[in-house]
């Protein structure tokens, strides 16, 4: 449970707000590479955090974020003209370049200066790992780049993709880091779901219903290892990262590629659920990206030319009562990203966390919230959050069996650290 | 026609959410496995709190009994931990905590959840971690290792205790 205002500092993150300042630490995603994906390409609207922006790549390459509307009548520079290095507002022939500056106001003197002091808010935008990311907080505290290692390895060992979430970021994140609903909600899939199944820990996973759950803190968030019984006595160890403010990555299976997520605030009502995957040892299967594409494992079929998910709210998820009831899907939601998804919506667009009866096994949860919680606290103070330098990033998810007197803190140290060329620690 | 997902999950929608208490206050049990703790437990008895119940472990010669109140008084382990929805043992890292087993096994034949708390400030060494985790991780159902004491009020805050 939380304080009415403890769950407005977490789940507002529009300007001016505490948890905005925090979000606002960070290189967050923007939008998928592919969205841009030439110069002098069409401008893409994008709401993060709560501000309407435009992304745009000009005539030499360069990405721009900025304030979505001409300074002159408020018009959405959507409409505008990519044109020779800068983006021409249609109405009247404003043009701004990547930084928002504004580079002719065609009305004025041919000698005019007018232009040199009309400048709409921008952010940098860089590309890494098939993202484009941006920081929107104060230039002067701007961080290194991320450094997450699936942004880092060869794109054909990598896909990423997005989709839209219809309720705050937080519900989303919440979900990542419950390791306790896996066994119930995604049962189904476990031994089904082409980048699932196969694996020696599911058998582990359904083998042992009681598992037991530790927390322990990481510089850039949490570590959290849940442990079921494996052969001889020995722990089998499924340990998921937490790098705030919403990085995780699911602890994985066999040889499939290895899945995580960011969940970036739209505004406060909506969020990017942001999946990938990635190997670090060979390149993803044609199978394997078929597969994503089709919408299994993490992902979702998109209603054609958007980011919105076909199964949605507006048809109640396409809900297959008959396979609920037949035991094939166990909340009848097909697709572990939307039976996530479908229930994250279904509380409402922000949670009402005052109502809530948590219980010891969302330890995970709690230890988040608190560390956010001051992490704000801090910031207010002027310290640099948590997840912000990018030895934080360096971190990997494992899946390993351990001697039952070993911490997995300290058993699986090497498996939760990236290694240049090392495969991830997996059963 | 708006589906049944669409029209209740917008925002103006939340107000209608049924306004009655949902659940009745947990009994949890707070229990100091070691000096340490006992300061720390001693220091959250003092706030305000719906069914928490804060209590040592720790035995001296004046109280050699299993469970004590916070007041110096034995107490029943049997009969506090039988009166429990939960229990939370509070440790020091680098302390000892094997007094837990006795709780634990109390725990386990009445069919409750056992939390145990460990807080490491400093971030000791995994040796010197281990002698307090290790007993801990052998008989709870959730281990936390946290940084600060301010962990163990916002975990029970969280749980309504």
């Amino acid at each position: 449970m939380l304080r009415r205002e403890q769950n407005d500092l977490l789940t507002q993150t529009g300007p001016g707000t505490p948890g905005g300042a925090l979000f606002r630490s960070y290189w967050i995603p923007a939008l998928l590479s592919e969205e841009l994906p030439e110069n002098e390409c069409p401008p893409v609207r994008v709401k993060l955090l709560s501000e309407r922006l435009l992304a745009f790549r000009d005539t030499q390459g360069r990405y721009g974020l900025i304030d979505e509307f001409c300074a002159h009548r408020g018009v959405s520079l959507w409409f505008g003209r990519n044109e020779e290095n800068g983006l021409r507002c249609p109405y009247h022939g404003w043009k701004y370049d990547v930084t928002g500056q504004c580079l002719e106001v065609p009305s004025e003197p041919a000698e005019s200066t007018f232009c040199q002091r009309v400048k709409l808010k921008s952010y940098p935008l860089v590309e890494r790992g098939g993202i484009l990311w941006t920081y929107m907080g104060d230039p002067a505290r701007q961080p290194p780049l991320p450094e997450f290692e699936f942004a880092l390895v060869p794109p054909a060992h990598r896909f990423v993709a997005k989709r839209i979430q219809e309720s705050n970021w937080l519900q989303a994140l919440e979900g990542g880091i419950d390791s306790s609903h896996v066994s119930w909600l995604h049962r189904g899939e476990l031994n089904s779901d082409p980048l699932f199944k196969g694996s020696k820990g599911n058998q582990y996973n359904l083998d042992d219903a009681r598992p037991v759950f530790e927390v322990v803190e990481s510089p850039g968030g949490l570590y959290i290892g849940v442990r079921r019984n494996a052969e001889n006595g020995n722990y089998y160890w499924r340990i998921t990262p937490w790098v705030m403010p919403s990085f995780t990555m699911i602890p994985p299976r066999g040889d499939h590629p290895v899945h995580g997520h960011f969940w970036i605030p739209i505004d406060d009502h909506n969020c990017w659920t942001w999946s990938f995957d990635y190997h670090v040892r060979r390149a993803l299967t044609e199978t394997e990206v078929q597969a994503m594409r089709d919408g299994k494992s993490i992902y979702v079929q998109f209603v054609p030319g958007t980011f919105r998910p076909l199964a949605n709210k507006d048809n109640d998820y396409l809900i297959d009562r008959p396979a609920q009831k037949a035991g094939r899907t166990y909340s009848g939601v097909w697709g572990i990203a939307m039976q996530d998804a479908s229930l994250q919506e279904s509380m409402g667009p922000i949670v009402d966390r005052t109502k809530e009866n948590l219980v010891s096994t969302d330890n995970g949860i709690i230890m988040a919230r608190h560390r956010m919680l001051k992490a704000i606290k801090g910031l207010e103070a002027g310290a640099a959050p948590p997840g912000v330098e990018t030895a934080h990033h360096r971190v990997r998810s494992a899946a390993v069996v351990l001697a039952p007197d070993q911490p997995f803190i300290d058993g699986a140290k090497d498996a939760l650290a990236v290694r240049e060329g090392v495969a991830h620690a997996t059963v | 026609m708006l589906s049944q997902s669409a029209r209740a999950t917008a925002a103006e929608e939340a107000r209608y959410r049924v306004d009655y208490p949902n659940a009745t206050p947990r009994r949890i049990r707070i229990i100091a496995l070691d000096r340490s703790a006992e300061g720390v437990v001693r220091r959250l008895a003092r706030g305000a709190w719906n069914g928490a119940s804060f209590m040592t472990a720790v035995r001296g010669e004046a109280a050699p009994d299993w469970l004590g109140s916070l007041a110096g008084d034995a107490l029943n382990l049997l009969e506090q931990i039988s009166a429990a929805d939960a229990v939370v043992t509070v440790s020091t890292a680098g302390e000892s905590a094997e007094d837990v087993a006795i709780i634990a096994e109390v725990c386990h034949s009445r069919r409750i959840m056992l939390t145990a708390l460990v807080i490491d400030p400093d971030a000791l060494p995994d040796a010197q971690l281990l002698r307090t985790v290790t007993p801990l991780r052998a008989c709870a159902s959730m281990l936390v290792v946290a940084k600060g004491e301010e962990y163990v009020e916002a975990m029970l805050t969280a749980l309504r205790a």
